[in-house]
This record gives C-alpha cells, sequence and structure tokens, in this order.
C-alpha cells in the first residue's frame, strides 16, 4: 500500500513539473521544473525495478542536458527592457486542440487495450547483468555506431558553436 | 501492484504536454525542452513495456538507452545552433528565423 502512495506522489510531482514546464512563462522556471521533472522519471525507474536506467537519467538528464539548457538560456537572454515576452504564438488553441487530441488518444488505448496477462501483476526484476549482456552482445554493432554519432555530434556542436574570426 | 496502464496513462500525459509545448512556445530553447518531455514519455513508455511484459529480452531498456544517448547528442547539437542563430539574428524565437518556410 505504502509503494502505491508513493507512486501516485511521484506521477502527480512529473505530471505537474512538465505542466509547468509548458504553462510557465518565464524559461528559468521552465528549466528548473524540466530538471523536477526528469528527476522524477528516474523515479519512475526505480519504481519498474531498472536502477541503471535511473541512473543514468539521473546523471545524463540531471546533470548534463540541464546544465546545458541552462546555460544556452542564459547565453541567448536579452534585455526586453521590462517588457514581458510573448510567449505563445498565436497557433496556441490550435496547440490546445491538438495536443488535447493526442492525449484522448493515448489514454484511450492505454485503457481499452487488452495488454495480456503480465500486465497486472508488478514488474519483473530487471537485474544489470541481463542490461549489460543485451547491450554489449546482442546490441553490439548499435552500441558502437551510437558512440560515432555522439562524437559527430560533439565535433559538430563545437564547428557550428565557434566564432569565427579567430 | 502498479498496473501497467498506470505507467501507460503517465506517459501518454507527458507526451501531450510536450507536443503542447512544441506546438505553442515560440522560444527555440522551451521548444527543446518540450521535445525532452516528449524523449522522455517514450523511454519511460519502453521501460515500462520492458519491465512487464518482457523481463526475459528487454529490448525496451536497450531502445531507451539508445533514446537518451540521441537524445544527448541532439540536444547539443540544437543549443548550438540556438547559440549561433542568437549571435546572427540577436533572437532565439523560431517565428524570426523562417526564411525557408515556403
Amino acid at each position: 500500500m505504502a509503494a502505491e502512495i508513493t507512486w501516485w506522489v511521484f506521477a502527480v510531482a512529473v505530471v505537474a513539473a512538465a505542466a509547468g514546464v509548458v504553462f510557465s512563462g518565464n524559461v528559468i522556471h521552465s528549466a528548473i521544473f524540466l530538471i523536477l521533472s526528469l528527476a522524477g522519471v528516474a523515479g519512475m525507474y526505480l519504481f519498474l525495478t531498472v536502477e541503471f536506467m535511473a541512473l543514468v537519467q539521473l546523471l545524463i538528464y540531471g546533470g548534463g542536458v540541464s546544465v546545458l539548457i541552462l546555460l544556452a538560456l542564459m547565453l541567448t537572454r536579452m534585455d526586453m527592457g521590462g517588457q514581458k515576452e510573448k510567449v505563445n504564438g498565436a497557433q496556441m488553441p490550435f496547440a490546445l486542440l491538438v495536443a488535447g487530441g493526442l492525449m484522448a488518444v493515448l489514454v484511450g488505448v492505454a485503457l481499452g487495450t487488452d495488454w495480456g496477462p503480465g500486465a497486472d501483476g508488478g514488474p519483473a526484476n530487471v537485474s544489470i547483468d541481463l542490461i549489460g549482456i543485451r547491450l554489449f552482445e546482442d546490441f553490439g554493432a548499435p552500441f558502437v555506431i551510437a558512440s560515432v554519432v555522439l562524437l559527430v555530434a560533439l565535433i559538430g556542436s563545437i564547428i557550428l558553436a565557434r566564432d569565427e574570426e579567430e | 501492484m502498479i498496473p501497467l496502464e498506470n505507467y501507460l496513462l503517465l506517459s501518454g500525459i507527458l507526451f501531450a504536454l510536450g507536443a503542447y509545448g512544441v506546438l505553442a512556445r515560440r522560444s527555440a530553447v522551451m521548444i527543446l525542452m518540450s521535445v525532452e518531455l516528449m524523449l522522455n514519455a517514450v523511454s519511460l513508455n519502453f521501460i515500462a513495456f520492458a519491465a512487464y511484459l518482457d523481463p526475459s529480452q528487454i529490448t525496451g531498456v536497450i531502445f531507451a538507452v539508445f533514446v537518451i544517448t540521441v537524445a544527448a547528442a541532439e540536444v547539443a547539437l540544437a543549443l548550438s545552433i540556438v547559440i549561433r542563430l542568437f549571435r546572427l539574428r540577436a533572437t532565439s524565437n523560431v517565428d524570426e528565423a523562417a526564411n525557408l518556410k515556403w
């Protein structure tokens, strides 16, 4: 019972923080809400017994991506002269409609489908040994390609962001 | 016991919120943050399915590893493009960088 209550606290926190990201008028507040939401999803991975992914989530999103986003925000902030920046574009009602429809479809599919016998019990214990075997043996080639992707992204972002006149 | 549907509902709501952010917000960094929300919803979905329905293979967890890898690369590249755009145009509003729009 205690686990259920904790789960719901986490779920409400994740959704509330995500709503804060998209509805907050201040971009810095949005970034802080984003960190909260990503940390909440890491907690969800703990509930799913995938501790490795929870740690990866905290390290990469909580440590890397959020710092990167905060730095970019500070580098691209303009002094608006006390005038408030316009938050949403003219397409905001349309976006509300599309997102609402998308949510209705996703919720309907999640509730209306029979997910089979495994869906009603708890999550099976996912051992970190199995993750390692699957990642390095069965998915070894994609893993190497992913490292090349990261290297190219690293070089590309250095070239894009550096000063032209040296 | 938390049934699988709870995770699916949570990730569906997260994905819809992220989609709203991508469509409604006009700051490039805000759009990027909303994309991160959507990617997280997808990872949560993959891992939930893996832990409940596929515990002997856990292909969903491997998928989530690659989603996080590509998301990290995407954020680094997109933010350097945003910084370059800001240097050229002194704005990070995507509506003011619509020269390629037909």
